[in-house]
């Protein structure tokens, strides 16, 4: 969430990914450091080491959505 | 800051619990007269900002530390050393917002050393982490208390700790000085040895390390220089996966004259430490912890220098020497920060003046 915040502030469209588990704590950093509308996406928990058969399927779940999100 | 309201301390002190603002257990309710009293035993205005602290960026100005403080059972005494403690986390390279928001097991370790140890009574010696001190369980939690209720470090929203340690309610001692054979650790760090300093560094709970001393085996002080080395060079440390940070260790004041005796100081200790805490590149491989490249037919320091090590003298003699692994993972690593304990401010308090006087 505070990497996405980052980049925001530099210029660059960001989206955050952020998984189930993770994500109160999304709320209260985006919240924090004044930007509580800052866009996610919320991820199942867990993604990292789950494999890339698992991984692909997320991300082809998720794409065309963070897609959108950046269109607006 | 703002003020509730209660009819009696009972309903003030559940209050406090459902409002997120304890660390699970009883406080002292910081009435505006407890609070004040502790606010002058600092000298310093109420509203002075002493810095910000993450993840919530809070200000933390006097008046929210002396809060913390008088909820956590500190004396006004104490508050120096809280205050010191507080900078110190507040340092950019303590990387306290990040070590508040990981999934690691991490707490910050307060190490007192010089005067104030004896002035507040923070204790050195068997037992020195718990239970059973009033100065150094309440000195502890009062930093904890601040980095919930100013930090915002919540359990499950901010604070993602996977599993915690007891030493996240507490963490603080004093160095033994008078039974190390060594000059203090804080001399090591550039300060006098009559100035009275914390040293704040965030790390794993303390693992044991049994080291059994023979007077007529020459080789036992290097015996013991390996055992310490082989608990940080853990492969499942993080010290030992990422092969960076740094760790604290505490010798117990026999282990600390056996190695006096071998014609060793603090400085030495570490440096040997330092040189035997490696981890082979296979072993690493074995393990589920490693990340990036790793050759299999080398070994890796799990420390990038020997400063990266602290050691000081602890805990009642016997068997047992403890070591501190670390998370390491922060932008600057997680330093350990030294902060001076400003005890002049604190005249105005009679009873801190006499304390003072006596040990001076």
């Amino acid at each position: 969430m505070r990497d996405g915040i980052r980049i925001a502030r530099r210029g660059v469209p960001s989206i955050s990914l952020v998984t189930d588990e993770f994500w109160p704590q999304g709320d209260f950093v985006a919240r924090s450091v004044g930007m509580p509308e800052a866009p996610r996406v919320r991820l199942p928990h867990p993604v990292a080491g789950t494999g890339v058969e698992r991984m692909a399927l997320v991300a082809g779940d998720l794409a065309a959505g963070i897609i959108d999100r950046f269109r607006g | 800051m703002s003020t509730l309201e209660a009819i009696d301390e009972y309903e003030a002190l559940e209050q406090l619990h459902a409002l997120g603002c304890t660390d699970g257990l009883p406080v002292v309710i910081p009435t505006p007269d407890r609070v004040a009293r502790m606010v002058l035993a600092t000298g310093l205005d109420a509203d002075m900002s002493l810095g910000t602290m993450g993840p919530n960026q809070g200000d933390c100005t006097v008046e929210k530390l002396a809060a913390a403080a008088v909820m956590a059972g500190c004396q006004p005494d104490y508050a120096p050393v809280v205050l010191a403690a507080a900078r110190a986390v507040m340092d950019p390279r303590f990387d306290l917002t990040e070590m508040q928001a990981t999934t690691h097991a991490i707490a910050p370790l307060i190490i007192v050393n010089g005067p104030a140890r004896e002035w507040c009574g923070i204790h050195g010696g068997f037992g020195a982490l718990g239970p059973g001190y009033r100065a150094n369980a309440s000195i502890g939690r009062a930093l904890r208390l601040a980095m919930i209720n100013v930090g915002g470090g919540r359990s499950g929203t901010s604070d993602m700790a996977l599993m915690g340690h007891p030493g996240k309610f507490t963490m603080c001692l004093a160095e033994d000085e008078a039974n190390s054979p060594f000059a203090p650790m804080h001399t090591m760090l550039g300060h006098d040895a009559d100035s009275s300093v914390v040293t704040v560094v965030g790390v794993d709970a303390p693992q044991s390390v049994i080291c059994v001393t023979d007077a007529d085996d020459p080789t036992t002080p290097d015996r013991m220089l390996w055992s310490l080395a082989s608990a940080l060079a853990n492969v499942t440390t993080n010290n030992a996966a990422l092969r960076r940070g740094q760790a604290a260790i505490a010798l117990n004041p026999d282990h600390a004259a056996v190695f006096a005796e071998a014609g060793h100081d603090l400085a030495s200790v570490r440096d040997g430490v330092f040189e035997r805490a490696q981890v082979s590149g296979a072993e690493l491989l074995k393990s589920a912890g490693v990340m990036g490249a790793v050759d299999p037919d080398r070994s890796y320091p799990c420390f990038e220098q020997p400063e990266d090590l602290l050691v000081f003298v602890a805990g009642g003699g016997g068997l047992y020497s403890v070591v501190f692994p670390s998370w390491c993972a922060g932008p600057h690593r997680n330093r350990a920060v030294t902060m001076p304990i400003e005890v002049g401010q604190a005249c105005e308090i009679p009873a801190f003046v006499n304390l003072r006087s006596e040990h001076l």
